[in-house]
Formats: C-alpha cells, structure tokens, sequence
C-alpha cells in the first residue's frame, strides 16, 4: 500500500535536499561527456600507438627513415591534406603526420556532437524546464554543463595520453612523457575548442540539428583554411585564423610551440562565456537568432511520409553534399602536384596509408578513402534521422493513418540510399573538376566510378542501423558510430600489416579498393551492397513485429 | 465480418514483470460513444496503442470493423483516427502545412468541415508549430483526427491543454459525430466530459475492466444519498437492509442506500420526517469510490 503520504514525504526529503541542484547539471553533464569521453580516449591512444608501431616496423632503418622524409618532408599538396611533416626521419615526426589531422577532425566532431547533445539536445527534449524551474538559473546549468564538458574533455585527454605514454615507454618509439603529454593534449585541444562551438551554436540554433550543422560548418570552414595555408602558395597567415590551424602551430614532438596555446585557451574561454551570456538572454527553449514563427504555407512535398521527410531534411542533405563537393574540388585541385613527387620506393608508403597505384592517382586514393568516411557519416546520418523520427513521436501520425510500415521504412531507406548516390557522384564529379583545371589527365569515368565505389561502404552503415532499427532501436546511435569509429580506427590500425585479416574484414572501408588508384573492385562492392540491403530487410522485418518505442 | 467497431479478446500486454493489460474483453457497438477510465497507470494507452497497432500484444487479439488490428493495419486504419494526448508535430511546419499533409496521409478530408473546425477552435493555421502553445498543438491533432471524419474516433485525453471555451466546443464536435453515426472511444480523466457525452462507460483498474455499462447501470449498482430531518426522535436505522454509514448530528441524518429504497421509506415513514433529499452520485463519485478500492494504481 503506498497509501501513507507521511511515509512518502519522509523518504523523499533528504534525496531532495542531499543532491543541490548547483551540481546536478554539472555532474550530469560530466557522467554523460565523460562515458564518450573514455570511449574516444581509447580509440585515440590505440590511433596514436598504433602509427607509432607500424612506423618502427616498416622503416627499420636510417635509409629508409631519410627516404621517407626526403620525399614528404617538403611535399605541398601531401602537407596540406595532412599537415606538416618536418621530421619524418623520427618516429614521434611520423605519428604527428600519420594521425594528427585525423584525431583533429575526429576530435572536432566529437566536441560538437557532444555539447550539442548535452546542451540543445537536452533542452529539446524539455529536460531543461525542469532543472531551470528549480532553484537554478538558465545561466548557471549552462555555467555548469559547459564544465561537465570540460570534465568529459579531460577523460578524453587522460584515456589518449595514458596509452601514448605507455606506448612511448617502448625502446624503438622513446616518447619522453612530457613530449607525449603535450602531444596528446595538442590533439585533444580541437575537442576542446568544439565543444565551446557547439556550446555557443546551441544558443544560437533553434534545434539540436542545426546547432551541430552549424558547429560543423565552422569544422569545415578551419579545415579549409589551414588546407589553403599549408599548400604551399604563399598565404600561410591563413594558419592563424583556423582552429585547425592553431593546433598546427603547437608542433607537438618536432617543434613544441606552447604559445599557440593562448588563441586556443583564449577563444575556448571566450566561446563558453559567450554561450554562457547568450543562455541568460533567451528563454528556455527559444533561440537567440530569430525564427519567423508566421510564414506562408507551403504546401509542396508533403505528399506523403517520403515527401516530408525530404522536405524536412534537404538543408541538411544539401550541406552534405557542399562540404563533400567543395573536399572533393579541393583534392583534386591538388592530387597532381603531391603526386608529382610520389616514386620508386616512397610508392610503398601511400600503400601503407591506404593506396597503390602511382602519382596522382595514389594520392586520390587517400583522398577518396577520406571522403568515403565522410559519406559514411551522411550514412549514419540518415539512420539517425530515421530513428529520431521514431523517438520524437513524429512517426505515429503516419502510422495511425493508412500508410504501412513497411512502406514508411522502404521509403526512408530509397531517400537514404540516393542521398548516399548522389554524394559518392558529386565527390566524383567535383574531384574531376579540380584535377582538370590542374590538367591531371583524369578522365571524368574514371572518378565517377571512384566516386559510386563510395557507395557500398556506407550501404553496409546504412544496413545495420536498420537492423539495429528493427530490433534495439535504442541502441541506434551507438551501433551506427561505433561501426563507423571502429571502421575508421582499423583501418589507421591496418597499417601495421600484423593484423588478422579477420579483423580487418569487420571494417567497412578495408574491402573498398582505393580507387582511382586502382579500379574499384565491383565484386567486393556487390558483397558490401547485398550485406547492406540484406541487413536492411532483416531490419525492416524485425521493425513490423515490435512496439513503437520513444526515447 | 464482426458487427463490432471494437472488440478485443483476451487482449494482454506485458512489459516485462509489468503486466500492463491484462486479458480484456471488450466490445464497443458501431455507433456508440464509450468512455474508457482508469486511474494513471490502469493500460489506457496501452489498451489504445494496441487497438491501432502500434505496439503488439503479449496474447490474445483486437479487431476493429472485423478487421485484425495488427495483420491489416492500413485497412483498420482507413476507417479510423487517433488524437493522442501530447501533439509531438514538426515544428518547422505550420499549421496549415501540418494539416495538408496529414489530410494528404489520411486520403479524405471534408474540406468545408476543416475550414469550419478551424474556426471553431480558433486556431491561427499560419503559425509555424514551433511557435504553437500546447492547447494550440493540441488542436491540430483534434482537427487533423475530426476532418476526415472517420468511422471510429480513438481519442486518448485529447482536451489535455484546452481552455473550457474549447473544451465546450470539443463535445459539440463529438455531440455531432455521434448524430452522424460515428463510434468514439474516449479515454479521459475529465468526468464531466465523461458524463456529458458518453452512452457507456468502462472502468480499468491494474489492466483489467473492473466495470462497464452505461451510467445508469452504475449508479444503480451504487450507493444513493440520503438526508433526512426530523421533527423529534431521530429513527434508529442501522438494521434497515442496504442501508449502511449513517450519520446522526441533532434532528439531521445522512445515509447511504444500495439497491431497493423500499425498506428505508417504510423505516422513515414510522418517525416524522421534515425534510428529506436523495442524490444520484456523480460519475466523478462513483470513480472515486472505485478507486478507493484496494490500492491506487501500481
Ligand atoms: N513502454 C513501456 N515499458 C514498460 N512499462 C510500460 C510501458 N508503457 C506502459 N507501461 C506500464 O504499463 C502500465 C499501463 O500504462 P498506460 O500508459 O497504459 O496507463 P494509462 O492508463 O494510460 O495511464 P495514464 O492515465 O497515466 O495515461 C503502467 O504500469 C506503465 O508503467
Ligand atoms: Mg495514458
């Protein structure tokens, strides 16, 4: 019997008062940031450790080491796509150019998912009315959910800087602690930043979407810039005006620059007391930059399920496309002029990065590996989306009326696939374009099919978030990421050439040939295509036996 | 082919230990307006996710129309619409653009009628969702639901968030559904409501039908109310049969009667009654005792 009130109130007292809100927020915030913290710090010491270790094997001696550097060490187009690569000969020189621009750009990724998660995305889901509603200030959770962040960023450092430690204690890499302390703090700093972003694009933006949208148009935007300051063409001040670019300049291992520190930790400081004074300047739930709440009714592309959710998405999708469009110019712009230098025995490293072939072409490997994982991220995208849709209880209205479904996922999935098609033949199109006017002597077919050998990969991404759609669809988002964070780690891994080829099969990017630099494998891409759309049915038939589920 | 709107056999839902419906039969007449009550927690919802197929039963069956509720559901749904008690829309949509494709799903729509609710519910249709109160969200799902004016109206709380103004023109909405012919089942926690507009009504409690007819079957299986002044010796009355919880203060009495009345007037007319009043319970009493029943939800 509940029935004694007396006896209820008692109870509840003391875990009412015990916990004050002042922390609350906080240390939600920090629990949350710092489970994919410790996730993401492993996955980077494992990067870093790994770079480090395949560099020791395969360049055993002297000779070879300075072969490498010779080669690279003054390579335009390959430090633009990279970074600089100053001190190839050292194996701390080699880690810094191997991986540091992929943990940048991850890192960056992670910061603005996360904070807009934790900030808008909570707020979306009216978490926040209640919490603000208490004895606290809209200004203090932000306050205090910024600092969860912080928390988050340093399990992300400890996790990262705990393994290269480790690693460095090895007699062929001689990582001084210090140095790898730095190093890993370097690569954690665009976390850092991002998650400031992200913090203030969620003040800004009016849904969790568009505030990481937005946060990742800033990721876009510093990687081009840096990408235009290390090319080689006598703009490199752009370098100050990146993020990316200020990571750079800190020069972990080869050159420690500690002073770049200060525009990182002044703009994180001043990112989050804007966020910070923006949060107090609107209403729970509102955004800062203005919403029209009346406008003219547009009654096209609302059809039906399918219809609206293109409409509902196509700003995201269209921004998808720009930014693989616009990496996809950028490469090809400067495939010919890193492949000039690539020859004779420097041709086995781009095979260790990932490419075989010659010249250009093997450089376009490489790059075309990068867009893969960025049409991978569309992928995983679009799963989610499907699932939010689910969880948002948007779903219901059509599922009430006379649409199957089956016929509602079939849809979704048909939007998915063509967004996914029509991405891997703009990164084909646009990579052309760049390498004609530098007169690469690439045919426009020869791309296109790089370009749709994009496809398969994240057809296998898109097939088992289905799946995983259908039978845990609470578990979406982590089997989505996960595969493709696991996908992407084997193949930095694989490089070592020791891995088993069973675990290098359970990446989704390791069976995609690197076209151009070699013809696409169409054999390999219908086992890939058949796997995704299987698991994908699998998906679909689970889904039309279970409950609707929310959050 | 069943000539049921509703009917559910052995309908039972669990959600791990929870048993959230427990083997419920029920069956609704085409036509009919059936009220569905419960205390938080009884399986409402879950009685109404299941009806429209959203969630699968652990055992036993629903049909709506003679038609499988999870075999045929595009079917089932044709002749029927859901409001639910929260309005999750699009936010970045407006009113009308909500409406649109709604309509467009749904296949039908009276458009005279829709312009009419509009009115009616005094909604503005330009805003865009986002800007929308909760009593205004509420209304697009309402209109959504009542213009295409369906066989079957399946509504869970669907006046949560309305003033009374459009709470009153919610039950003229539901008064003309039922006088053209069309089935409500109406889940609410609001008795007046209840009263006012429904032929019969079914009471849950811990997922199981604990009472179901009309009002007045219940009231007649209920206590009526009696009071009662007199002008000198106040009657002994405590061995009067169905009369039970009597309550004398000075030359006042009050008392509960179950089933005939006959026995008490004779009692009474003994003694010299000065005033005497009898009071029907309220749906809202009649709940009330039923809740008080054994433990309040779970
Ligand atoms: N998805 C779920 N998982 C676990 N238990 C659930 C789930 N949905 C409902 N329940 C449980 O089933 C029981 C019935 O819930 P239901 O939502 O049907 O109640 P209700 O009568 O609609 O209540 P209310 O008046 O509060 O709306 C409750 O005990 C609830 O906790
Ligand atoms: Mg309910």
């Amino acid at each position: 019997m509940a029935a004694d009130p007396a006896v209820l109130v008692r109870d509840n007292e003391p875990t009412l008062t015990r916990r004050s809100p002042i922390t609350v927020v906080a240390s939600r915030s920090a629990r949350a940031a710092g489970r994919s913290g410790a996730l993401w710090g492993f996955i980077f010491g494992i990067a870093i450790a790994s770079s480090a270790v395949s560099y020791t094997q395969i360049y055993k001696t002297p000779a070879s080491r300075a072969a490498l550097a010779a080669a690279y060490g003054s390579n335009n187009a390959m430090s633009a796509l990279f970074g600089p690569a100053p001190q190839l000969q050292t194996v701390a020189g080699f880690t810094v150019f191997k991986i540091s621009m992929t943990l940048m750009i991850l890192g960056a990724v992670w910061g603005l998912l996360t904070s807009t998660r934790l900030l808008r995305g909570e707020e979306d889901r009216g978490r926040w009315d209640l919490l603000v509603a208490g004895q606290t200030t809209r200004r203090r959770a932000t306050f205090q959910a910024i600092v969860g962040l912080g928390a988050g960023a340093v399990v992300l450092w400890a996790g990262a800087a705990l393994l290269t430690v480790a690693t460095g204690q090895s007699d062929k890499v001689q990582f001084g602690v210090a140095s790898a302390l730095f190093f890993t703090l370097a690569m954690v700093a665009t976390a850092v930043m991002f998650l400031a972003i992200g913090a203030v694009t969620s003040q800004l933006a009016a849904t969790r979407r568009q505030a990481a949208s937005l946060a990742a148009v800033v990721l876009g935007i510093s990687y081009a810039l840096r990408l235009v300051a290390d090319a080689g063409v006598g703009l490199h001040g752009l370098i100050w005006v990146s993020p990316l670019g200020w990571v750079e300049e800190l020069r972990p291992f080869t050159a420690p620059q500690p002073l770049a520190l200060v525009p990182i930790g002044a703009c994180t400081v001043i990112l989050a007391g804007t966020a910070v004074h923006l949060a107090g300047r609107r209403d729970v739930g509102s955004s800062v930059m203005a919403d029209r709440t009346q406008a003219e009714s547009h009654l096209g592309l609302l059809g039906g399920p399918t219809m609206a959710a293109i409409r509902l998405m196509r700003s995201t999708v269209i921004g998808w496309w720009m930014a693989i469009a616009i990496a996809a110019l950028l490469y090809g712009f400067i495939a010919k002029s890193a492949g000039t230098t690539v020859a004779g025995s420097v041709h086995e490293v781009l095979t260790k990065l990932g490419a075989t072939g010659n010249g250009t072409q093997a450089v376009l490997g490489v790059c075309f590996l990068m867009l893969a994982v960025l049409t991978g991220f569309v992928a995983g995208g679009q799963v989610t989306a499907v699932r939010a849709e689910e969880s948002g209880g948007t779903l219901v209205h059509f599922l009430v009326r006379p649409i199957s479904r089956w016929s509602w996922l079939g849809g979704r999935y048909l939007v998915a696939l063509s967004v996914l098609v029509v991405a891997g033949l703009v990164a084909g199109t646009l990579t052309w374009l760049g390498a004609a006017v530098q007169h690469s002597g690439l045919s426009l077919p020869t791309l296109l099919g790089a370009g749709v050998n994009l496809v398969p990969p994240s057809m296998v991404i898109l097939g088992v978030g289905i799946l995983a759609f259908g039978v845990r669809p609470r578990s979406v988002t982590w089997v989505v990421y996960g595969l493709l964070g696991w996908s992407i780690l084997v193949v930095i891994v694989g490089g070592i050439g020791a891995v088993s080829h069973w675990v290098l099969d359970t990446s989704v990017f390791h069976q995609m040939a690197s076209a151009p630099a070699v013809p696409p494998h169409w054999g390999a891409n219908a086992v890939m295509a058949g796997i995704g759309i299987t698991t994908a049915l699998f998906g679909a038939w689970a889904f039309r036996y279970r409950d609707l589920q929310g959050e | 082919m069943s000539d049921r709107a509703i009917r559910t056999e052995q309908l039972t839902k669990r959600y791990g230990d929870v048993v959230a419906l427990d083997h419920l039969d029920l069956e609704v007449t085409p036509g009919e307006v059936v009220g569905f009550l419960g205390p938080n927690g009884a399986g409402k919802t879950t009685t109404i996710r299941l009806l429209l197929g959203l969630s699968r039963p652990t055992e036993g069956r629903a049909e709506i129309f003679g038609l499988d509720c999870q075999k045929q559901p595009a079917q089932v749904h044709r002749r029927l619409a859901y409001v639910a008690g929260e309005a999750d829309l699009w936010p970045s949509l407006t009113g009308e653009e909500t409406l649109s494709l709604l309509g467009r799903v749904s296949g039908r729509v009276d458009e005279h009628y829709r312009d009419d609710l509009l009115n009616r519910f005094d909604l503005d249709p330009t805003k865009k969702v986002r800007a929308y109160s909760r009593g205004n969200r509420q209304k697009v799902i309402l209109i959504a639901a009542l213009m295409v004016r369906p066989d079957l109206l399946v509504l869970d709380e669907p006046t949560s968030g309305l003033d009374p103004l459009m709470e009153q023109a919610f039950r003229a909405c539901i008064g003309e559904a039922r006088d053209r012919g069309q089935t409500v089942f109406l889940s609410s926690h609001i008795m007046s409501e209840v009263e006012a507009l429904c032929d019969r009504v079914g009471i849950l409690r811990n997922g199981a039908l604990v009472e179901m007819g009309t009002l007045a079957e219940m009231r007649h299986l209920s206590a009526l109310t009696v009071e009662a002044r007199f002008d000198g010796a106040v009657p002994d009355l405590s061995n009067v049969p169905g009369v039970s919880d009597v309550l004398i203060d000075g030359q006042n009495l009050q008392c509960q009667v179950r089933g005939s009345v006959e026995p008490l007037v004779s009692a009474l007319a003994a003694s010299r009654v000065t005033g005497l009043l009898s009071r029907e319970p309220s749906l809202e009493e009649l709940f009330l005792a039923q809740y008080g029943e054994g433990e309040h939800g779970r």
